[in-house]
């Protein structure tokens, strides 16, 4: 019932209308990486008083969870280039590629103040001149690097 | 206020979801240019969240929830915020995912998000850890006096 891809004219507006429906009812700025940052800075802190913000992130889970439920499984399988091209005993090595993948993007979305979320809905919704700057250099990087990786594997 | 951003969450959630968007082969075959999806997805995105933050910014009603003026500071780009924007990227095209859709394979049971969710975590916790350091160094230099908001 699902399968199919929702197009891009109905996905981005309501992705939009997230944005819009976080500033109209809290006054707040819709980011993953806050959402993230605020679950792991409070169970650091051994509490589980989650603000808004951690409440988000558990949307965020249970939206991939209602997804499958409706569907009857997940969106897509294997994990995109790495699992197409390590395969068989090579695997494992995804593992390691993954972490520091995602240390990268934890880190630098901190460091940026926002993800594609954060900056790149959000922070340019608010004409931020930093969100701006930070759309156009993680696009630019990850345009480049995809390319790097097209051409090395 | 938790439910609301709940509720928001789950709608982000699957959309995304539902797009293909956690699927790492589709962040992939867009920086790639090989389909026009993701960019005409995040251009649709950024157009409806656009036009209804810049209104909500001219009307400024209050939140409905909180009940506090709608509006907002911004700031300009610095180096710090460049060069995570920098790495962002750099892992964003290596792992074909970013923080929002990373959380909705979890969702979906998906078992390498884990791993990816490890590194997040990480880096999170690398982070913080400098920003204190960061600040503690800024508090001396101050004379201990002034505590000195030097990084976020």
């Amino acid at each position: 019932m699902l399968h199919q891809q929702l197009p891009w004219y109905i996905g981005g507006p309501v992705l939009g209308l997230c944005v819009v429906a976080v500033r109209l009812l809290l006054n707040e700025r819709l980011g993953a990486t806050g959402a993230f940052s605020e679950v792991v800075e409070r169970l650091g802190r051994r509490s589980l008083a989650f603000d808004w913000r951690g409440w988000l992130f558990f949307g965020l889970v249970a939206g991939g969870l209602l997804f499958v439920a409706l569907n009857g499984g997940p969106a897509f399988e294997g994990y995109g280039w790495l699992t197409d091209t390590f395969t068989g005993a090579t695997a494992i090595i995804i593992a390691p590629i993954l972490i520091v993948a995602g240390a990268l993007i934890g880190f630098g979305a901190k460091a940026a103040g926002g993800c594609t979320s954060g900056n790149g809905l959000s922070g340019n919704a608010m004409a931020s001149p930093s969100s701006l700057a930070a759309t156009a250099t993680f696009f630019g990087t990850g345009i480049v690097v995809s390319f790097v990786i097209q051409a090395v594997i | 206020m938790k439910l609301a951003a709940a509720i928001v969450g789950a709608v982000f959630g699957i959309t995304l979801t539902w797009s293909g968007l956690t699927d790492p082969a589709v962040i992939r075959a867009g920086l790639l240019f090989e389909q026009s999806y993701l960019f005409l997805f995040f251009a649709a995105a950024l157009g409806v969240a656009f036009a209804g933050t810049q209104i909500l910014g001219r009307l400024r009603p209050r939140a409905l929830l909180t009940g506090e003026r709608v509006e907002w500071t911004t700031e300009s780009p610095d180096r710090r915020r460049l060069g995570g924007a920098a790495l962002f990227g750099i892992g964003w095209a290596v792992a074909g995912a970013c923080p929002g859709p990373i959380a909705a394979q979890l969702g979906q049971g998906v078992g390498w998000s884990l791993f990816t969710l490890a590194g997040v975590v990480i880096g999170i916790v690398l982070y913080l850890r400098l920003q204190r350091r960061d600040r503690a160094a800024a508090g001396e230099a101050a004379g201990g006096r002034l505590a000195q908001p030097a990084a976020r």
